[in-house]
């Protein structure tokens, strides 16, 4: 990305963007130039401060509430992002939830809650960004390696995120002729609070940590990073593509050699 | 309306129980609710104050009656 600002004066969207992964997202492209509009679902009082570290880097911040997994709220958020900027050149799909249940124990009511927030919410606001990506745009979504592999009561979630994978090829087919981008990336175990949330194995912070050729968990900044890079001109190139970032972990899975704890 | 009626209303319309299953005794277990079903009960209180519901302050409520107290004092700081 060098030392230039390769973001300067595009109007970027972080679904999700207040803490976390969409937390570091939204401030590596507030310092690539990028002035962001923050959606949150809850806690107004972190969208604010994330908000704050924002404008500290020169650019502007936009809080949104809005849940994504409701369709109202989508149009609503997308009404005033319309209103206050009239247009969007970048889309990072990033919010999710998901209920951790295995499949046969999984509800009607959890699987709906998932599938909405993760995968249609990404149909959703695609439909909407493409409207306002006036002079072409770019769209990446976080998706997750459990989207291709089996991980403890991840069902759903795995689910929704290969739903994101397959909707990322087919949106970079028909968005390539406005000149829009779009791509996935698919972190392995991050060290975030949602890795708590999400997973069944309280040990698997350590035993990520202990197998990922790198040597170290991903971290949010690094996801960030690649965001950025999809984001920029220096991509556009790779269409439709699911790029995964774990350390190596996904390769080593199978390797006896891996140690167990 | 009251804290407790708002709560009530929240509570068994989420979990689909009725107005009489709900008592300041009732725990979210004995509500049957579960984890959806209290971010969905987070979120609707959270709309209804204007408040901002702390997840881990959750661990420390035993009962309806806690977290009606819980609520009133947040809606008391909102204030200030």
């Amino acid at each position: 990305m060098g030392n230039g600002k390769a973001l300067r004066g595009k109007v970027a969207l972080i679904t999700g963007g207040s803490r976390g992964i969409g937390r570091a997202i939204t401030l590596r492209l507030a310092e690539e130039g990028a002035d962001v509009i923050i959606n949150y679902f809850r806690k107004k009082s972190t969208a604010e401060s994330t908000a704050q570290e924002v404008l500290a880097r020169g650019v502007k911040a936009h809080i949104i509430k809005a849940n994504v997994g409701e369709p109202e709220q989508i149009e609503s958020m997308f009404d005033e992002i319309e209103a206050e900027f009239g247009r969007l050149d970048i889309l990072v799909n990033n919010a999710a939830s998901g209920v951790a249940r295995s499949a046969l124990e999984l509800d009607d009511r959890g699987w709906d809650w998932t599938m909405d927030i993760n995968a249609r919410a990404f149909l959703l606001c695609a439909r909407r960004a493409a409207g306002l990506m006036k002079n072409g745009g770019k769209m990446v979504s976080i998706s997750s390696l459990g989207s291709r592999l089996v991980l403890p009561a991840y069902t759903a979630v795995g689910v929704s995120k290969a739903a994101v994978e397959a909707l990322t090829r087919y949106l970079a087919v028909e968005l390539a002729p406005r000149g829009i981008c779009v791509n996935s990336v698919a972190p392995g175990a991050v060290a975030s609070e949602a890795l708590k949330l999400y997973t069944a194995d309280p040990n698997l912070p350590k035993s990520a940590w202990q197998t990922t050729p790198a040597g170290r968990m991903v971290r949010p900044e690094d996801i960030a990073n690649l965001v950025a890079f999809l984001c920029s001109q220096q991509s556009d190139m790779i269409r439709g593509q699911t790029i995964v970032i774990d350390g190596g972990l996904s390769l080593t899975l199978l390797n006896p050699e891996a140690k167990e704890n | 309306m009251s804290v407790e009626e708002t709560l009530k209303k929240i509570v068994t319309r989420v979990t689909r129980k009725p107005e009489t299953a709900f008592s300041p005794e009732a725990s979210f277990e004995d509500l049957d609710a579960d984890s959806l079903d209290i971010v969905q009960i987070l979120v609707a209180l959270e709309d209804a104050y204007d408040i901002e519901i702390q997840d881990e302050e959750l661990q420390k409520i035993k009962n309806m009656k806690d977290f009606i107290a819980y609520i009133e004092r947040k809606i008391g700081e909102k204030g200030k």
